[in-house]
């Protein structure tokens, strides 16, 4: 009998996790909630659960059970990353494999300030700051005065500070200070706000790096201690909320102007990643993300524990044997237990790829998400172009509003970079998102600012 | 705007002939269908008490990880369209396994009225609602059917794909807000009604139908 995965996840990822069961000649079980009824991930999967909730582990468990599942895959998002959720897949009477790293690292690499406590340790670049949580605001004027120290010893110039609350992210709980006179009251501000809202008080201080590009690297580990990285990626361009839109692979354009030495930064991020990455006996795919300055330093800012949204791209540029690399496939194979089968040398990177990521929002109003419902969408269909979505071409669809909102990811792949720019202002030209809010206006989306975006690829901004 | 009393009069009557509801009951969640507690046919009852503290009638048990769950009755009714078949079974979320036939009350009565009567400021979008902070403040010191607003005031705020967006009265003229039909922070679907609103100059009539319904509907 054919072993069999739960799909815990939705939309344009649960259907990539199925072509790569089909890949492995695994089966699968898809779950899905009553809003995403329309969804294609639904209509793909011959065997389908309606839970209550994507993040409902009683419910995702019980259906394992029931369909004899012997692996749960998370996806991106929802429990992904929930270490409690991991640990009790592998804990129970009747245990699963969990397709991810161990709880263990999730828990510590998840942890941005553990992580950035070990990567120190460890010798890796971290953006100068604090390592513990602030309290108090004297300390915290103190800990500043150390940082403007340090900064200026490493040479940057026009310092100016962030002042993060631990428990925000996504733009929430952070605010700029350009001197340190003003530490203490925005400091003061800052933890008011943050115990109002996170009801977690604690607040870090670092650096703030006015013009950088931010790079990820790209691993993969196994059980076995064998450990491989497929490049990295360039994500600068960024919604104002940091979300990423715009993707590229290689990390690294060398037909850009650099007054560093770019393939020596790249070797010297993938080294450091791969350090952390041994450090935790990390046993999956994961991502490094690295922010890099306009004069070729480097800083580690966070780790995702899970398969990222962007991971194909750097699979089209890969090759085994002349075959392109499945990260899915990948990430499925060596949480059954299987070995890698290549090591570093075999991997070949060709090409280079971008990816889009199309949404419904209002750009030029704060990026809004829109909801309504889509009444056209049409892609071209060349060679080179990979489309991503969960969204039917052949009936109208309603865009669930409890999720987040990506229609669909286009990733393009070329030989060169004249090749790549054409052909994804090709794409944007001839692709067709149609249709209607709820107040009957017509539905918008970002293609307009990918277009204008296309432009600053690679660049610092 | 006006209130249209006729029309109101017409659907009182209809609600006479026929005055039930019915409630399907589904399952919360997945899981196993052990037994059911009521049989068809059987009276139930939603749950009691002053802060509705005393459950309703148990109906079935369902189980999932280990945990056996009986799900209660919420409205008061016979019970129909039981789903025998189900028993044993691995059901999913959603499934519908009874429906209770519920009489109205004189209160529910007056809500179907007031949903056809008042103003109502239905949802723009499937998300999350709260009203407006200076409004609830308002709300909490007078009262229902006291606190007006009129065209361009702040109602309530949306909290929508993780965005907070304020909604205004679009609506002309001066508005006493009548009836509330949301809790805070609940997801309410798209055009689910949140707020109802009397304009101010028919309200001494529509207190004065809702009298004559408590007379005639007890």
């Amino acid at each position: 009998m054919r072993e069999k995965i739960l799909i815990a996840n939705r939309g344009e990822i649960a259907l990539r996790i199925m072509e790569a069961c089909e890949l492995l000649e695994l089966d699968y079980v898809a779950v899905y909630t009553k809003e995403d009824e329309e969804s294609l991930h639904v209509r793909r999967a011959k065997k389908k659960y309606r839970i209550s909730d994507y993040r409902d582990m009683n419910d995702l468990l019980a259906v394992a059970d029931e369909e004899k599942c012997i692996a749960i895959h998370p996806g991106y998002g929802f429990l992904s990353e929930n270490y409690r959720f991991a640990r009790r897949v592998i804990k129970r009477e009747r245990p699963l494999i969990w397709i991810g790293p161990s709880w263990e690292a999730i828990r510590d690499l998840g942890n941005k300030l553990y992580m950035k406590k070990v990567a120190k340790e460890l010798g890796i670049p971290i953006i100068p700051g604090t390592v513990d949580p602030l309290y108090n605001e004297i300390e915290a004027e103190l800990k500043a005065e150390e940082l403007l120290e340090e900064a200026e010893a490493q040479g940057f110039e026009s310092i100016s500070f962030l002042v993060k609350a631990v428990a925000g992210g996504g733009g929430m709980g952070i605010e700029e200070v350009k001197n340190l006179e003003e530490i203490r009251p925005v400091f003061r501000r800052v933890r008011a706000y943050a115990k109002r809202l996170f009801g977690e008080e604690g607040i870090i201080i670092e650096i703030k790096i006015p013009v950088f590009q931010h790079l990820e690297v790209q691993i993969l580990g196994t059980k076995d201690g064998e450990y491989v990285h497929f490049g990295t990626r360039n994500c600068t361009i960024q919604s104002p909320f940091r979300q990423k839109r715009i993707e590229l692979a290689p990390g690294f354009c060398e037909r850009f102007q650099f007054n560093f030495d770019p393939k020596a930064v790249e070797s010297a991020i993938i080294n450091y990643s791969l350090k952390l990455a041994q450090h935790f006996n990390y046993d999956s795919v994961g991502t490094f993300e690295w922010l890099i300055t306009p004069d070729g330093k480097y800083y580690l800012m966070e780790v995702n524990t899970r398969i990222q949204v962007e991971n194909e791209i750097s699979a089209k540029i890969s090759f085994i044997n002349g075959k392109q690399v499945n990260l899915l496939r990948e990430q499925i194979r060596v949480a059954l237990g299987d070995k890698l089968g290549y090591s570093q040398e075999d991997i070949e990177f060709r090409g280079m790829s971008l990816e889009f990521r199309l949404i419904a929002e209002d750009t030029r109003r704060g990026f809004m998400p829109l909801s309504g419902t889509i009444t056209k969408f049409q892609f071209p269909d060349y060679p080179w172009l990979t489309v991503r979505t969960h969204v039917p071409q052949d009936r109208p669809y309603v865009i669930p509003t409890q999720f987040d909102p990506n229609l669909a990811l286009a990733i393009i792949y070329a030989e060169d970079l004249e090749n790549l720019l054409e052909r994804s202002r090709r794409f944007l030209d001839e692709a067709i998102i149609e249709g209607i809010t709820p107040k009957g206006d017509p539905l918008i989306t970002n293609i307009p600012y990918l277009k204008e975006k296309l432009a600053l690829i690679y660049q610092f901004i | 705007m006006k209130i249209d009393f006729s029309q109101l009069t017409e659907l009182l009557q209809e609600l006479k002939q026929n005055p039930y509801k019915l409630y399907p009951v589904y399952t919360p969640h997945t899981g196993k269908i052990l037994e059911f507690l009521v049989k068809e046919g059987d009276a139930v009852r939603g749950p009691t008490g002053t802060w509705l503290e005393k459950p309703g009638t148990p109906l079935f048990v369902l189980e999932r990880e280990k945990n056996p769950k009986i799900i209660r009755a919420s409205h008061n009714g016979i019970v129909q369209d039981l789903r025998l078949d189900l028993v044993n079974k691995f059901v999913e979320a959603g499934e519908q396994v009874l429906t209770i036939r519920h009489p109205l009350s004189q209160e529910e009565v007056i809500s179907e009225i007031l949903l056809s009567a008042l103003l109502i400021v239905r949802a723009p979008e499937t998300a999350r609602y709260i009203l407006s902070p200076d409004l609830a403040k308002k709300l909490e010191k007078e009262g229902l059917g006291k606190v007006r607003v009129k065209t361009g005031d702040e109602l309530l705020i949306m909290t929508f794909m993780k965005r907070e967006t304020p909604i205004t009265l679009s609506q002309e003229g001066q508005f006493v807000i009548f009836q509330l039909y949301f809790k805070p922070f609940e997801l309410v679907q798209s055009g689910s009604p949140l707020i109802g609103l009397c304009p101010v100059e028919d309200l001494p009539n529509l207190e004065k139908l809702i009298t004559r319904i408590k007379e005639e509907w007890s």
